[in-house]
């Protein structure tokens, strides 16, 4: 999937179009003084634009930074599953067996892009799992590009092979060497991914992680041999985060009615 | 759109949605297709990736300036400068296609000499009447040449007849010519006027005016798209006036990727318009009659004779005979006295102050919600508090439904009766409903709707069945309208859809003849084109409720082959890879998708140029042939010359590329149309922080001002900017839709856009000490809203006259009802209108904003 | 006045999206073919929203309760490509929050009451029989001419621009038929 975020217009069709094909429900949000809502994925917010604004030299732009999973080539969240959850698809997708999953979210550790999240709304004995994007595997199976792809207005989204988006990323930056960054970021980032992109600003601007060239598989098999003695600590560390943050928004205020405004 | 009809003929998009692709520089101004229109997108994103530029002007950087080649900021109500500007450039800078020019517009016609404009006036045009607030166009008019005819009389003899022709010069820089006029009038447009004005820093005009202007050439095209930021004005009209000008200067109308275009907001308000759900008009813009029009002669007479419109009384007539059947007659005028005929205006605001005034008692209000879209809406709520009944059709119960227990309000004092009617959603019901580009699309039932919820056809059958039984004993000839009504849709269970489908297309009530006696249309036959009608020697046996709509239902080819009525059609032909798709719907008129495409080619009938060639004339067949049907006589040559003594567009010539005027032509000077002046001239919104720089004439002269609250803090009325100094304009998002009834029920966009904010800039939030995120509260002279602050580097203030002038935006979809609730944002703006089209100065008032 | 608490909110979420269970994620399993979870559909029609005309294509369930959307990629406006607000049309048709009976609000009540279509449409049409005997103007002098004018003051009409061709005529004939001179619709606005 090659993203050219020279064409993005922030329309998050791709947003709303991930959560009507998997069925997933909305959130209840605020407007905290941006666009971006939800404010960040979540287990039933796979795909998400954040709205960036960038002044350089006196000149506001304007960005929308599409987050989802990258389905890297080495997806460092399959090598740090435990039980071999996760793994990579001959299409492309990273995908995930619920039924293997225990949630031990050892892979939203090991993931450079911050990808996958926990269920937090389950209770731990409802054995709450990892979501992420699985890159509509189902329709990208059976011939059909995925809802992202397939509803972007702007032609922002093209879904293809890997190669040949490549080979149509690099023809456009020659075409226009003004208008992109001589770059296509997942090309070889983390050692490549599936997800690919333009961008006219660097990519680190846009939000990005800058990484090298190496699979972080490398990464996470070192940190899985730290793994036990820390898991356990950090489950329960982010256990009790969870907690203490949904304990704090009980008695937060409801939105505002129009009576207070009148 | 008001602003086209008088420059081309017709108010609607000149050209269509995938057109855009064809363009080598679109210019978004008034619009924000990225968020409201976001298909527009995809043809632009196919035009940019083959070189073309994007220009956007707004007062904000939205999210079509994101992806712009070339942005410029402009302070809300100035865009008859900036148009200005450019019409002065272009004309300056010689940067017109003059063969066009003197060829398709009025350029070369001569002006009656004693003419004046704001040049010499301070602002005014000549005849204006400062009592009446009203205008005596009797200066503005063509010089008149009288010639003698020869013609036949009704009994065939030869007479000589006296016919009026418009006076046209040999030169374009000819005194008193069109041309000069215009050159005159936009000389004190300048670059540093429009810098002062606007507040648009000169060399980003300049960038604009380069990229765009560079479309004069005959190998390129230039399109304007614009939405409500053009029309939601004073000058809203004018506005439009002035990008038809400067494409016409530019030569950009009728060829592909050119034209204005208007970027329509709902899903069928161009057929809802067409249909007349407006005071002063019929079905197919037939112009609904008024006092003036005491019998269907004097009404027939106000038709053009020599346009198109010369067969304006035939559609009237059919229409009369789709409405009251067998009950128009010719011996009764075709039932004519049975129109309600209007004396004055009848639009949106003088019909919420007569319903404040408790003159109106009774309304009907079908899938619309003015509690949240109206201006003034507080204004408008308390109106509809006068009213004794009210009937809602909708699909939730929105604001409108649910006044009476609006926040603050007590039900108790409310003595309206509210019936609330559900309705079925577009999925739930069948029928069709026109794009912006005119192209009709026919939507098949695909859902089942809730409980008891009926379609509108259905409810409207019914309510006509009930309204025919209550009057069915009355003898009062007060009450024939009501019982004479042809009204005949089926009951079983429902009515059928593609019988009223069929009358608005029209049919065959007798066998249709022309003069020669030969059959064009048997009896019971749907009309397959208005063209018939216009050939017809018995029109009057041809009930057709909507004359442009003639074609739209009859079977048609969807080029492979497989006839079905036209709108359904789903083929995918796209003759000259232009985008046009002729047999995927039907786009009225005639299915001719780039309007006055005569204008594609030259006067001689060859194409400007290879790469933009639509139509043109193939002098081995006689016709003019293309990929698009031409908008124009098929046969009429090139160098036809026009028949003065003729009728209709025989009095028209081979270059008279605008069918619809009655010379014509593109009218850069509209000498007839218009109440504010022949030519745009700006002036400052009703609440505006500066003077006119302009100009000792400060807003539009003829906008009429109730100011029916002159004696309270907040009511109806108008501020000052020493109370209010910031700039208020609404607008829209794209997560969310009009009044929010249909997008802030939804979850998934209540989602992404839950809460009412306030766009404004980093340096006004520093001022007023408020932070992003923070509650704020704006005022204005009629109301005071709450809701976020979002701080954003994209809304900045301008220098205006040498000093700061501060904006805010603020979406208007919120309401009390639904997921995503917050206040009605026009409970600030205020009740008036465009001089012209009465469309509220919603773009740009007065408040001021400060921290919750 | 409706004001939703949170849970009341997620409640109408989860009504809207439980049409299909959540699918969960997907089953990882390389070499057999994925099925679709839920169908595509098949019946094209026109998205209700701004004036672009993209088309749809809708699938519903058994009872016509829509469970996808998607563009149409035969529609030659958009093929294939689609809005937010489009894509959320399926939440249009399924919202809990929809009329889905006649309502009825006397004077001076601070309640709804449901009502039937027959009580209604009759109601209805007598005030309007009401209001428009007691405003109507049959003719009024233009110089010295009784000119017919045929109309009412009384009764005004005001319409949405997203209803259909064939609502938005039958709406002009009828109210034209009534002497209604105050038609005015969303275009003006």
């Amino acid at each position: 999937m090659l993203i050219d975020e020279t064409r993005c217009t922030g329309c998050r069709a791709c947003q709303v179009a991930c959560k009507q094909w998997n069925d997933l429900p909305a959130e209840t949000t605020r407007n905290r003084g941006t666009y971006t809502n939800p404010p960040a994925l979540s287990a039933n917010t796979w795909s998400l634009i954040e709205f960036k604004e960038i002044e350089t030299r006196g000149q506001i732009g304007f960005y929308f930074l599409r987050r989802a999973c990258m389905h890297c080539e080495h997806p460092a969240c399959a090598s740090a599953c435990l039980v071999g959850a996760l793994h990579k698809t001959a299409e492309g997708p990273v995908l995930y067996d619920d039924h293997k999953c225990i949630g031990c979210r050892y892979c939203m550790i090991a993931c450079p892009f911050g990808i996958p999240t926990f269920d937090w709304n389950k209770g731990l004995l409802d054995q709450p799992l990892i979501r992420k994007c699985v890159f509509c595997a189902d329709r990208v199976q059976n011939g059909l590009t995925p809802a992202c792809a397939k509803a972007c207005p702007s032609r922002v989204i093209l879904f293809g092979g890997r190669d040949e988006l490549i080979a149509e990323g690099e023809a456009r930056i020659r075409q226009s060497p003004g208008r992109y960054v001589n770059r296509i970021y997942g090309k070889a980032e983390a050692g490549g991914t599936s997800v690919l992109y333009l961008s006219s600003i660097p990519f680190e601007q846009l939000g990005l992680p800058r990484l090298d060239s190496a699979p972080v598989t490398v990464l996470s098999e070192w940190v899985m041999r730290y793994t036990l003695p820390f898991a356990a600590a950090w489950g329960a560390a982010l256990t009790g985060l969870a907690l203490l943050v949904r304990w704090r928004n009980r008695g937060k205020p409801k939105r505002p009615s129009s009576k207070e405004a009148a | 759109m008001a602003g086209l009809g008088p420059t081309f003929g017709r108010g609607a998009m000149t050209n269509d949605w995938i057109d855009l692709k064809n363009s080598d520089v679109i210019f978004v101004f008034g619009a924000n297709p990225a968020s409201n229109h976001p298909a527009s997108f995809s043809w632009i994103t196919v035009a940019r990736a083959h070189g073309a530029k994007l220009v956007v002007v707004d007062p904000a950087y939205t999210r079509s300036a994101a992806v712009a080649d070339v942005y410029a900021p402009i302070r809300p109500g100035t865009n008859i400068a900036f148009l200005g500007g450019l019409i002065n450039y272009a004309l300056q800078n010689q940067l017109y296609p003059s063969e066009y020019l003197k060829a398709y517009t009025n350029a070369l016609t001569l002006i009656n000499p004693a003419y004046q404009g704001p040049a010499e006036l301070d602002g005014l045009f000549a005849g204006f009447n400062a009592e009446t607030k009203a205008y005596a166009g009797a200066t503005w008019q063509y010089q008149i040449e009288k010639i003698q005819v020869k013609v036949k009389d009704a009994a065939g003899n030869a007479i000589t007849k006296e016919v009026s022709v418009p006076k046209q010069a040999a030169a374009l820089d000819e005194p008193n010519t069109v041309f000069s006029i215009l050159k005159r009038h936009y000389a004190r447009y300048t670059p540093a006027l429009v810098e002062r004005v606007c507040g648009t820093p000169q060399e980003k005009f300049l960038e604009v005016a380069r990229t765009f202007c560079a479309t004069g050439a005959p190998d390129q095209s230039g399109t304007i798209l614009y939405a409500m930021g053009q029309t939601q004005h004073t000058v809203g009209t004018q506005n439009v006036r002035a990008m038809a000008i400067l494409q016409l200067i530019l030569g950009n109308i009728g060829i592909p990727g050119g034209g204005v275009n208007a970027l329509r907001g709902e899903s069928n308000v161009q057929g809802s318009t067409d249909m007349a759900l407006l005071f002063g008009d019929l079905p197919g813009y037939l112009g609904a009659p008024t006092d003036r029009h005491a019998d269907l002669q004097t009404y027939a007479a106000k038709f053009d004779a020599t346009s198109y419109w010369v067969n304006g009384p035939r559609f009237v007539v059919n229409l009369l005979k789709a409405w009251y059947g067998d009950a128009a007659k010719k011996e009764n005028n075709y039932a004519y006295d049975y129109l309600p005929k209007t004396s004055g205006n009848y639009s949106w605001i003088p019909l919420f102050q007569a319903m404040r005034a408790g003159k109106i008692k009774g309304l009907f209000c079908m899938g619309m919600n003015p509690a949240v879209s109206g201006p003034n809406a507080r204004m408008e709520r308390l109106a509809l508090a006068n009213l004794d009944w009210l009937v809602v059709m909708d699909l939730f119960e929105t604001e409108t439904a649910s006044f009476w227990k609006a926040p603050g309000v007590d039900p108790q004092t409310i003595q309206t009766e509210v019936f609330a009617l559900p309705a079925l959603d577009a999925m739930e019901k069948e029928g069709s409903i026109v794009t912006s580009g005119r192209r009709i699309q026919w939507r098949p039932r695909v859902a089942a709707g809730p409980g008891d919820a009926k379609s509108d056809i259905w409810i409207l059958n019914r309510l006509a069945n009930a309204l025919k039984a209550v009057y069915a004993h009355s003898t009062d000839p007060k009450d024939r309208p009501i019982l004479d009504l042809n009204w005949v849709y089926g009951d079983d269970p429902d009515p059928d859809v593609w019988l009223v489908a069929r009358e608005i297309n029209g049919y065959a009530l007798d066998d249709v003849k022309d003069a020669t006696g030969k059959v064009l249309l048997e009896k019971g036959a749907l009309l397959p084109a208005f063209a018939t009608i216009a050939s017809a020697a018995n029109f009057d046996a041809i009930a057709c409720g909507n004359w442009l709509y003639a074609g739209y239902f009859a079977p048609a080819d969807d080029g492979r082959g497989i006839w079905r009525p036209a709108a359904r059609r789903r083929g995918q032909k796209d003759p000259g890879d232009l985008g046009l798709f002729p047999y995927w719907g039907y786009t009225w008129p005639a299915n001719r998708h780039i309007l006055y495409n005569r204008a594609s080619a030259r006067p001689d009938g060859a194409p400007w140029s290879e790469n933009k060639k639509l139509i043109w004339w193939d002098a081995a067949t006689k016709k003019w042939t293309g990929y698009d049907v031409p908008d124009f006589v098929a046969t009429k040559a090139p160098d036809a010359k026009a028949d003065p003594a003729g009728a209709g567009l025989a009095t028209q010539a081979g270059t008279d590329a605008f069918i619809m005027k009655a010379d014509g032509k593109g009218w850069l000077f509209a000498p007839t149309g218009l109440a504010d002046g022949p030519l745009p001239e700006h002036y400052e919104p009703l609440e505006s922080p500066v003077q006119n720089a302009l100009s000792g004439c400060q807003c539009n002269p003829v906008v009429k001002v109730w100011n029916t609250d002159k004696d309270k803090a907040i009511g109806d009325h108008i501020g000052v900017c020493e109370q209010y100094p910031v700039i208020c304009t609404t607008f829209r998002l794209g997560e969310h839709w009009q009044a929010g009834a249909m997008s802030r029920t939804l979850p998934w966009l209540a989602e992404i856009q839950p809460e009412l904010f306030v766009l404004l800039g980093p340096d006004l939030a520093r001022a007023r000490g408020i932070a992003n995120g923070d509650q704020v509260k704006v005022r204005s002279a009629r109301g005071e809203i709450q809701a976020v602050a979002m701080i954003s580097a994209r809304l900045k203030a301008l220098i205006v006259d040498g000093k700061p002038v501060h904006l805010v935006r603020i979406p208007w979809h919120w309401g009390w009802q639904g997921l995503a609730t917050g206040a009605c944002v026009n409970d600030l703006s205020p009740h008036v209108g465009d001089g012209n089209t009465m469309i509220p100065e919603y773009k740009a008032f007065l408040v001021d904003v400060r921290k919750a | 006045m409706r004001k939703l608490t949170r849970r009341q909110f997620l409640q109408v979420s989860a009504a809207v999206s439980s049409s299909l269970l959540l699918p969960g994620a997907v089953q990882a399993s390389d070499g057999e073919k994925l099925a679709l979870h839920k169908k595509i559909g098949e019946t094209a029609t026109i998205c209700p929203y701004c004036s672009c005309g993209c088309g749809l294509v809708i699938a519903t369930d058994e009872k016509g309760h829509v469970v996808n959307v998607e563009g149409d990629p035969e529609n030659p406006i958009n093929r294939g490509a689609l809005c937010p607000k489009a894509i959320s049309v399926r939440q249009l048709s399924n919202s809990p929050l929809r009329l889905a009976k006649v309502m009825y609000r006397a004077p001076g009540a601070t309640q709804w009451e449901a009502k039937s279509w027959e009580w209604a449409l009759e109601q209805i049409a007598r005030r309007a029989q009401e209001t428009r005997d007691a405003s109507f103007v049959r003719t009024v002098k233009v110089g010295d001419k009784d000119v017919p004018v045929n109309r009412t003051e009384g009764v005004a009409f005001i319409g949405g621009a997203a209803n259909n061709n064939e609502d938005c005529y039958l709406a002009t004939k009828l109210m034209r038929a009534l002497g209604l001179v105050y038609v005015e619709h969303q275009a003006r606005l």
